[in-house]
């Protein structure tokens, strides 16, 4: 599809429309009056900040929360299955609710300015580069609680003859995570970061839902690649030069696959 | 003497401490939602005024009934509905199968199946709107069947995207049943499939749970798709329906979030009913890669 000159005027013919064979990617690449690649920069930015900061985040609250909830203490239970709870909110919802909570009058501003001094007046968060923590924050917010389920039956598979034995031997606490801990989760990280990496790469719902209704423009640092490409090749039928993106998205993530396929061949190994 | 007891009272103190910063944590991650019900339970007035308490004054439950009435919340919850149960027992069905042949036979390509099942995860959802979306209309050219709009057309693309992941679920759960099972059952005269039957559909059930909430949750959450694919509040699923809600009525939070928590609240009470099987089905097959 990549490779046909598809449009609104010859949408009709489906795949019959003119064969231009790699056009399509030069002026994707080349061409900066091309309507598919208006704010694709900005967007390729963003996500590339929101995939990083994002699965960065959710790894390190998970495995942190995952250790704390790997205690005897009352109502432990519930505090799991509490901190599971946003995790199970439709992402459009999130969307809506954290727009909604964002706003310069908005419970959040409330919070940091009138209850908690943190700041001295209220931002905008939903114009400007703050726009890049709105989306941010609720998305870590959603996913990290499944992380935390994973490490903490993760953690429960780790015998405790081996923390035993090393405290006997006279490690501390933190040597035990680095040395126990985190080498025998390796396995755990490294599948759940691929997962990450491609959930947020490929997110939509959060973004799309907080900034209007699809003809919103989340600006520039709201913007992601899944919003941007549905934007442009849907608001200007421009669906080769879409498809063309896209195509060389997945190159893009097959090339992220691989990195991380390097670095964490041996663990897959093991398994 | 007094090392030791300074070494329990920091024990006990790092306990405190902890469990201060467990709950302190519990306290963030709820109180979205709760904002999300209180809002829905003012008026659109107070909303605009801006709203500073923290807790709920006076119920406005009127919110409910007016947005039932505004946005044919029914019609969309319905199709949300048929959707996606019909989408969780065909995917289900599918990664049961071919999740235990993954566990247990080893055929001709069955190494690359299984890559190639995890490798269709990693094209963004958008390379396939377009190709389905082109077609489903070329479908209904040629044969004159209609895909857009249509109950059969969103299942279709919803068990096509949800059954790899469901087959790995699967699969690692029936890895995780001992092999001697099905052939003790086989030396007492079952076939293979009645092996497969009788012996160990039973024992994974908690995986066939897990995997249809899993299926079910992700379908109820799907927007892309829905939006580009249907067009008449016929078919149109709930994501749908609160998008152009959102875009009707820009500033009636009110509204908004009552829709909002009637849609969470049912998925709420889904997963606390089979919370048990879900995190244990969904952490073996992530533990277990």
């Amino acid at each position: 599809m990549s490779l046909l000159k598809l449009n609104q005027f010859t949408l009709g013919e489906y795949l019959a429309a003119p064969f231009i064979g790699l056009k399509n990617y030069s002026e994707l690449l080349f061409n900066e009056n091309n309507p598919v690649r208006q704010g694709l920069g900005y967007a390729l930015r963003n996500t590339a900040i929101y995939t990083v900061v994002v699965t960065t985040a959710v790894m390190a609250i998970g495995l942190f929360v995952a250790i704390l909830l790997n205690r005897d203490f009352p109502g432990r239970g519930f505090a799991r299955a509490a901190m599971l709870l946003p995790w199970v909110v439709p992402s459009y919802v999130v969307g809506i609710l954290w727009g909604f909570m964002w706003q310069k009058e908005g419970i959040i501003n409330h919070i940091l300015v009138d209850v908690l001094h943190l700041l001295d007046e209220k931002p905008y968060w939903l114009i400007g580069p703050n726009t890049i923590w709105a989306i941010i924050i609720p998305t870590v917010w959603r996913s990290w609680p499944f992380i935390m389920i994973v490490f903490l039956s993760g953690l429960q598979t780790i015998p405790d003859d081996l923390y035993e034995a090393s405290t006997i031997d006279g490690a501390g606490k933190v040597r035990q995570f680095w040395n126990i801990t985190l080498p025998l989760l390796k396995p755990i990280i490294a599948v759940q970061i691929l997962f990450q990496l491609i959930a947020n790469v490929y997110s939509y719902n959060i973004v799309a839902m907080m900034f209007g209704n699809g003809a919103g423009y989340p600006g520039q640092w709201g913007d992601l690649l899944m919003t941007a490409l549905q934007r442009q090749t849907f608001g200007y039928w421009s669906f080769g030069a879409g498809a063309a993106a896209s195509f060389l998205l997945m190159i893009g993530m097959l090339i992220i696959v691989g990195i991380w396929y390097r670095i964490f061949r041996s663990e897959l190994r093991a398994e | 003497m007094s090392y030791r007891m300074g070494a329990r009272m920091k024990k006990k103190a790092s306990y405190y401490v902890l469990n201060t910063i467990t709950w302190f944590i519990v306290a963030i991650m709820i109180f979205p939602i709760y904002w999300m019900v209180k809002i829905s339970l003012h008026t659109n007035g107070e909303i605009l005024d801006g709203i500073t308490g923290f807790t709920i004054p006076k119920p406005h439950w009127v919110n409910y009934i007016d947005m039932w009435d505004n946005i044919n919340f029914s019609d969309f919850f319905l199709n949300s509905l048929i959707i996606c149960t019909l989408t969780m027992i065909l995917a289900c069905a599918f990664a049961v199968m071919a999740g235990y042949a993954l566990a247990r036979f080893k055929f001709p390509g069955s190494g690359t199946f299984g890559m190639g099942v995890i490798a269709t995860q990693m094209i963004p959802g958008i390379m396939f709107l377009l190709p389905i979306y082109l077609m489903f209309l070329s479908i209904k050219d040629t044969i004159g069947l209609p895909m857009i709009d249509t109950y059969w057309g969103m299942v279709l693309v919803y068990t096509a995207f949800y059954t790899p992941m469901s087959i790995w679920i699967m699969r690692s759960f029936f890895v995780a049943i001992p092999r001697d099972l099905e052939e003790s059952a086989m030396i007492d005269g079952c076939t293979k499939f009645q092996a497969f039957v009788r012996v160990i559909l039973p024992l994974s059930v908690p995986g066939i749970i897990a995997t249809c909430v899993y299926i079910f949750l992700t379908a109820w959450d799907e927007l892309l798709f829905a939006w580009v694919l249907t067009t008449t509040p016929d078919v149109q699923t709930i994501p749908v329906g609160i998008r152009l809600f959102v875009g009707q009525y820009n500033n009636r939070y009110d509204l908004l979030m009552s829709a909002a928590t009637v849609v969470t609240i049912p998925i709420i009470v889904t997963f606390f009913l089979s919370q048990k099987y879900f995190i244990r089905g969904m952490t073996a097959g992530a533990v277990k890669g």
